[in-house]
């Protein structure tokens, strides 16, 4: 029997940490909700339990202790509030998987604010330099977490990251969300992970995917 | 006055944080010497983990990934017999040591659970991470090899013990390695460390007591 991991959401009441929330609280994980927004984590616990009374989930009012507790970390917050959440978490995020899901998107989403020699993936690393920092979840919508299969196809969900131990962990995680994980290489190769969504973005936005839109890759 | 509010604020922040190590460094320091940047070295290394009571930090058939130093709380180890009555191996309080050593040194699946009998503050050592550390603070080889010197002296006291003493004199060696234990262990799990029904135990504790 393995042994339960818990995954703490740090922005659980944003579309990103509610959809990875609803989706990852049908599978064997303890899920540990932080947000800033009360009402909506109420609402959010609320409906996680009347689809799987079962779901091991606990509202958790402070975003270092939510940390402390879990094994893993996922920062589903802007990528303005990374820093602020990175400084909040640092000591107790030591030796844990931090996954970056944010995309640095500028104002009207024509690209992004990172330099091209950089991503928020890497600007997280080093903000949390004793952590194992994996980039997952970027390339999906949160609207893709309650449709992750399109066509009969599933959704390709990419990840990058150093630590090969860690990437297996966050594997498992994203395809216990139902998405098809493929490990895209180093953290640097985030730089293209998150100009992915970028150009997916984009794309939504001219020919009305309506945010529900993934990557497959066809291959023999 | 801002400021002073902020200034404030970040002091306590990292006061309180800075006790999730205070039993490691407390013990580490009656052993070997360590400056403030050797501690500060220290605490990269270390997994800081809250675990509540009755969660598990390993099952039966997973690697044990793990060693867990006890900042606060306690954990029990055991195994489960084919008529499934658990049979306890150790317990570790603050200060204590905790993980099937075995399974961590060798990668083979652990035939024993470990599991919180109250919340518990823990410090998660890999493998990976000791051997950096010990690389990196070559002074922590001591405390290590004076943990597992200790640790074979428990163990061949045990093991000598369960041939020849008597459930009392168990007993008492244990409340003597940790004298609040009766009061923050079940009876029945005690009964199950010392091999004893639950009964013999509270026979066996009415007799000290009416020594006494
Ligand atoms: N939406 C998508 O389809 C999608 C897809 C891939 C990746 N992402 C990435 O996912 C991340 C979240 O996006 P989202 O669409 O879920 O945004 P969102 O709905 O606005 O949610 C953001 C969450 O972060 C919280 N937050 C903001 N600043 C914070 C701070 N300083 N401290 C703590 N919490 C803070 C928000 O709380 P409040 O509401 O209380 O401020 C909210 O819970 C972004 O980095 C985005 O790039 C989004």
């Amino acid at each position: 029997m393995a042994t339960k991991k818990t995954i703490a959401i740090i922005g659980a009441s944003g579309n990103m940490g509610s959809a990875i929330a609803k989706s990852l609280a049908n599978a064997p994980y303890r899920i540990l909700l932080f947000g800033k927004e009360e009402a909506k984590l109420k609402s959010l616990f609320k409906e996680i339990k009347n689809t799987n009374k079962k779901a091991d989930a606990e509202i958790i009012g402070c975003a270092a202790d939510a940390s402390w507790e879990a094994d893993i970390i996922i920062a589903a917050v802007p990528f303005a509030a990374e820093k602020d959440i990175a400084e909040k978490i640092r000591q107790v995020a030591t030796g844990k998987i931090v996954i970056s899901i944010s995309n640095p998107l500028n104002e009207t989403y024509t690209g992004l604010v990172t330099s091209s020699d950089t991503s928020s993936a890497e600007e997280l690393q080093k903000l949390l330099p004793h952590s194992k920092v994996i980039k997952a979840f970027n390339t999906t919508f949160a609207g893709d977490f309650s449709q992750p299969v399109i066509n009969g196809k599933t959704i390709d969900a990419f990840i990058a990251g150093n630590d090969e131990e860690a990437l297996e962990t966050v594997s498992d995680v994203v395809r216990s969300a139902g998405f098809n994980p493929i490990k895209a290489g180093a953290l640097a190769v985030s730089r293209t992970l998150e100009n992915m969504q970028s150009l997916l973005i984009q794309l939504s936005i001219k020919n009305n995917y309506n945010q529900v839109a993934g990557w497959k890759i066809l291959h023999n | 006055m801002a400021t002073g509010i902020l200034l404030f604020q970040s002091i306590t922040v990292i006061l309180y944080y800075n006790n999730m190590y205070e039993v490691l460094f407390e013990n580490v320091s009656k052993k070997i010497g360590l400056t403030k940047e050797e501690e500060q070295l220290l605490q990269t290394f270390f997994i800081p983990k809250k675990l509540r009571k009755k969660q598990y930090l390993l099952q039966e058939g997973d690697v044990s990934k793990y060693l867990a130093f006890v900042e606060k709380g306690m954990l029990r180890s055991y195994t489960v017999d084919e008529k499934g009555i658990e049979h306890i191996a150790e317990f570790a309080f603050e200060g204590w040591w905790m993980g099937d050593q075995f399974s961590f040194l060798t990668g083979e699946p652990s035939k024993y659970n470990i599991d919180a009998l109250e919340d518990s503050e823990l410090l998660l050592l890999t493998k990976q991470a000791e051997d950096q550390m010990l690389e990196k603070i070559p002074k922590m080889e001591r405390f290590f090899r004076l943990l597992l010197q200790n640790h074979l002296i428990a163990i061949q006291g045990r093991l000598a013990s369960s041939l020849s003493n008597t459930a009392e004199e168990k007993y008492n060696q244990l409340v003597q390695a940790c004298p609040t234990i009766p009061q923050r262990v079940p009876q029945h799990m005690l009964a199950s460390y010392l091999g004893i029904t639950p009964e013999t135990l509270s026979r066996l504790r009415k007799n000290i007591s009416l020594r006494k």
